[in-house]
């Protein structure tokens, strides 16, 4: 067992150096990485331990927003329930309103309709009796009718109102030697026709030459067309008359 | 078996210095030591590998065991000194197991440097945690009368950390050795196992040895005065293990 002063002195200062070397490359630099990964965990615990936080004060307050939802649902659906209440109201009220006028339309409707129909069946039944006066008419009808018409014609060429007459002038000027239009029902003897055209001369003021021919479709009498004047001389323009006015009226 | 064998044999000298094997397997554990401390230093990461977590854990678990014997505020400043013996007092027994080296803690001018250290520093951390007066006033306490005791005790246990170390592993040495001289090749392998154990648990009472006698130099001035309060479970258990 020696003892060394050299080894001795050499070993504590190889003990010195080991421990700075130590120190300065492995302990140091280790405790530093190991202190700033605790601070970064310590961080991240602290920032978790904020963000629960904030989650419950999320949850806190979205508890409380859901709750004040709640109850102004509650309170909407009260107003919404009212304003329905309200509008099916007003609803009903338009709608029977509605009623009140559509039945007034209808009834107005209705009896424009059954005016209509009136109107219609007493021209069906003015056309049923027109036609039935007419085939009677027809039954009726004879040349002796037509000369009776043809007098009467000639009665009232006679007493033409001056405007007419001066219509009828007009018409045969502008005729000038045309022959006048004659449709008659029945055949005219030569009396019948002289008589017409001394009435139509003295109504023209000038003697007109006659064209005659026959028209079974007038019943009886004549018609007469001096140029644009026509002279309605027959039962059946007569009955056409008749019903226009009607219709009309 | 000579006395080379028991000291450290003369290498070299470098000039008036006579260099021992003692001192050169010293600076090969320093080297390997240091090249490992320089391999980590700059392969530390934010996301440590494999080397750096077995680092950090033998970095941890120093600082946790110097942490239960010495007051939380002085473990930084205790950890590299307690933490160089354990790995060099570690590495020197273990350096014994390559052939043709022997270990430097078989040699008494090696321990003996390591014992200086832990009274220096002993003293050291005393004086610079309580101040001088009162660092010196606690070797009068309780009574004046025990400061010689007080002083023996310094130098009584000092010598024994010197001379245990040295015992134990120059004894298994020597007993490896004579192991191979009698039986043959192959025999000392489980003396080499034992020799395993018996580095690992020789540096450990070393490095513990070192903490509690430091820590004893440290303790707070408040339970200095108050000498009738019983002491903490883990210091008692401490040196109840010098005591062993």
């Amino acid at each position: 067992m020696q003892f060394d002063w050299t080894t001795f002195v050499l070993e504590v200062l190889n003990f010195l150096v080991l421990l700075w070397i130590l120190k300065r490359f492995l302990y140091q630099p280790v405790l530093d990485v190991l202190d700033a990964r605790q601070a970064r965990v310590k961080a991240e615990m602290a920032q978790a331990e904020k963000l629960q936080n904030e989650a419950a004060a999320l949850g806190q307050q979205y508890q409380e927003r859901l709750a004040h939802w709640t109850q102004e649902r509650e309170q909407l659906r009260q107003q919404l329930q009212q304003d329905l209440a309200q509008q099916r109201a007003s609803g009903m009220e338009k709608i029977r309103q509605s009623l009140t006028d559509e039945e007034a339309k209808a009834r107005v409707r209705n009896a424009a309709t059954t005016a209509s129909h009136e109107a219609e069946l007493i021209r069906q039944a003015a056309d049923e009796a027109y036609e039935n006066v007419a085939a009677m008419l027809r039954r009726l009808a004879s040349p002796t009718l037509t000369a009776g018409i043809v007098r009467l014609l000639v009665e009232d060429l006679a007493a033409l109102p001056d405007e007419q007459q001066q219509a009828l002038r007009t018409a045969a000027k502008k005729i000038a030697t045309e022959a006048v239009d004659i449709a008659s029902a029945h055949p005219l003897d030569d009396a019948a026709q002289q008589e017409i055209a001394r009435g139509l001369a003295a109504a023209a003021g000038r003697r007109l030459a006659l064209a005659i021919r026959p028209d079974p479709a007038l019943i009886a009498g004549v018609r007469i067309a001096v140029g644009e004047c026509l002279l309605h001389a027959n039962l059946l323009d007569e009955l056409a008359f008749f019903r226009r006015r009607d219709e009309q009226s | 078996m000579n006395a080379g064998e028991l000291g450290g044999g003369v290498l070299f000298h470098l000039g008036p210095l006579a260099i021992t094997d003692t001192v050169v397997t010293t600076w090969g554990v320093m080297l390997c030591l240091a090249g490992v401390a320089l391999l980590l230093r700059y392969r530390l990461a934010p996301l440590p590998t494999r080397r750096q977590t077995i680092a950090e854990g033998i970095v941890v678990v120093i600082e946790r065991a110097i942490g239960e014997v010495v007051p939380a505020d002085a473990v930084r400043h205790v950890l590299p000194f307690i933490a160089t013996l354990w790995l060099f007092v570690l590495t020197a027994n273990l350096a014994g197991l390559i052939p043709g080296l022997h270990a430097p803690t078989r040699d008494l001018s090696a321990t003996a440097a390591l014992a200086a250290l832990v009274f220096a520093s002993t003293h050291w951390y005393g004086i610079r945690s309580k101040g001088l007066r009162a660092y010196l006033r606690h070797y009068a306490e309780p009574s004046p009368l025990l400061l010689p005791f007080h002083i023996i005790s310094e130098l009584t246990r000092t010598l024994a950390l010197a001379i245990r170390l040295f015992g134990n592993i120059m004894s298994l040495e020597m007993a490896a050795l004579l192991v191979l001289l009698i039986a043959g090749f192959l025999v000392p392998v489980p003396l080499l196992m034992l020799h395993v154990i018996e580095a690992v648990v020789q540096a450990y009472i070393f490095g513990i040895l070192a903490l509690i006698y430091i820590a004893g130099a440290i303790e707070p001035i408040a339970t200095d005065e108050s000498p009738a309060a019983p002491p903490t479970p883990t210091l008692a258990k401490s040196k109840n293990k010098e005591e062993s």
